[in-house]
């Protein structure tokens, strides 16, 4: 079984070069709901930036307020989202004329009703990206958790869909993604920014033997399921953490209320 | 299979006398920001608990929701039958408010295996007096948004107690769990909540689901994560029937009314 590396370098300043491994490429997905403090710095590492529907009016209305000295039109024009994509029955006519103005890709699927806007985010970033490209790519979406419980509840079936895709879930307090069967796992922990506060959730269907090490309420072959077993409330232990189970488990680290001033990569 | 009936009367300023099936409120507050409408549950309720932190909010918070009123005055008005946990979060000044006021405290600092809504879930029934279990509903605030592992840990605890009946509820969202043991009727009560809402196979695939009264109604289909999941429906109407081979998790959006 292959081994999957894991690390949260997207929420530090500037990405660590590790000569191990390559690189990952960045794309971000704005949804509709208040942007998390350190938006910025998520935008600087992505190579690709997306807004679904309402998630247009949340960077139009609440980016400048980030950068509360400058003028609030030069930071608009300054992060342009490559393309805004969903059924737009929520942005907002100024937002989208704004946009659209100034360049940005608008693709409309209102005639699509049986996927969420994450998903069809997800596609259109996968359908962009070449093959070589894929098994480097890291989709950061803010504004998936929190809201309506549904819609949360559908974003992490987007997860769960798009197993083989690196797909993380961002909000002020919490970062989650998919720990798919196939591989063992290295979880690094970037301590400034992350932790202790983690989980392992076996969502959607029973794991009959997960084993971990790095934290402190460790599994060993142990059961999880909904109605029982399901670790949260955990807490990392050092640097490190491994995973292995034979079910998909969802991984849940909380992110520290640091950035007093957003710390931006040099442009 | 016998039919179980739902329906969110404690969402309406007075519950209709007729309202079947009878039943007995117990409110549990976590620590969250309050609903807008905590004051409406809390009179619904005959028994009310704070669980640590939450003591923080009824404190901080219940008197935002009066400014035409004295704080100290509301707090004594809105004063738990019991704080109970392990005691991390909530304040000294606090505790010692609601001690004087004769809150009695229940403090578990040496469990740490339980998350503080499975503690209260297990006070509330060993402490509520004269309460049947088949008659009683657990409405809980502060059990969604914030830390996302604890609210993995909130859904748990509905899934473990799946005999009782425990609904969360947030500002936007009412939850609770349909076991798979019963035929489930919903009322909806359209002038507070709808028409959003969900069914989710939330640990365990469902190999067979079938409803009525919504608008992409479920027929014998299957469900599960990686596939499909029942989410962005809407209800029509004012009944929702739901039959599974499996727990399923039933949410519905809550109107944004004054």
């Amino acid at each position: 079984m292959d081994l999957m590396h894991h690390s949260s370098t997207f929420l530090l300043p500037s990405s660590p070069v590790d000569g191990h491994r390559p690189p990952l490429t960045y794309a971000l997905v704005l949804l509709n709901q208040s942007l998390p403090r350190f938006t910025p710095l998520l935008w600087e590492h992505a190579g690709l930036h997306l807004c679904a529907d309402g998630g247009a009016n949340r960077l139009f209305d609440e980016m400048p307020l980030f950068f509360p000295k400058e003028n609030a039109s030069d930071v608009r024009r300054r992060y342009k989202p490559d393309a805004i994509k969903g059924d737009m029955d929520s942005i907002r006519k100024d937002v989208l004329d704004f946009y659209k103005s100034i360049g940005t890709k608008i693709i409309d699927k209102s005639h699509d009703q049986d996927t969420t806007d994450l998903h069809k985010c997800v596609t259109y970033i996968r359908d962009s990206s070449s093959d070589v490209n894929k098994s480097n790519l890291c989709i950061l979406v803010a504004g998936a958790l929190g809201g309506r419980f549904d819609h949360e509840i559908g974003n992490l079936n987007v997860l769960c869909c798009f197993a083989s895709l690196r797909i993380v879930l961002l909000s002020n307090d919490s970062l989650v993604y998919l720990l798919p069967r196939t591989h063992r796992h290295e979880i690094h922990i970037q301590a400034s920014v992350e932790g202790p506060h983690c989980g392992l959730i076996p969502l959607g269907m029973p794991s009959s033997s997960s084993t971990t090490t790095g934290l402190r309420w460790n599994l060993n072959n142990t059961e999880m399921k909904f109605g029982g077993l399901v670790s949260t409330s955990n807490i990392v232990e050092g640097e490190k953490v491994t995973v292995l189970s034979d079910s998909d488990l969802l991984w849940t680290i909380s992110i520290k209320k640091l950035w007093s001033e957003i710390t931006l990569v040099p442009s | 299979m016998d039919l179980m009936h739902h329906s969110s009367t404690f969402l309406l300023p007075t519950m209709p006398e007729d309202q079947r099936p009878s039943l007995t409120y117990a409110l549990v507050v976590l620590n969250q920001s309050l609903p807008r409408f905590t004051p409406l549950i809390w009179k619904h309720a005959q028994f009310r608990l704070c669980a640590d932190g939450g003591a923080n909010r009824v404190y901080d918070e219940i008197p935002l929701l009066f400014p035409q009123e004295d704080a100290s005055g509301v707090r004594r008005r809105y004063k738990p039958d019991i704080i109970e946990g392990d005691m991390d979060s909530i304040r000294k000044e606090v505790l010692d408010f609601y001690t004087r006021l004769g809150t009695k405290i229940v403090d578990k600092t040496h469990d740490q295996d339980t998350t503080d809504l499975h503690k209260c879930v297990t006070c509330v029934r060993d402490f509520a007096p004269g309460l049947d279990e088949c008659n009683l509903c657990i409405l809980v605030a502060g059990a969604l948004g914030g830390r996302f592992d604890h609210e993995m840990g909130n859904l748990n605890v509905i899934c473990h107690f799946s005999s009782l009946r425990i609904i969360l509820l947030s500002d936007d969202n009412l939850i609770h769990l349909l076991p798979r043991t019963h035929r489930h009727e919903i009322h909806i009560q359209t002038s507070v909540q709808g028409p959003h809402c969900g069914l989710i196979p939330i640990g365990m695939p469902s190999r067979s689901s079938t409803t009525t009264g919504l608008q992409w109604d479920l027929d014998n289909t299957e469900m599960k994560f990686g596939g499909l999941v029942n989410t962005s429906n809407i209800v029509e109407g004012d009944n929702v029937t739901v039959e599974s081979d499996c727990d399923l998790l039933w949410t519905i959006s809550l109107k944004k009314l004054s």
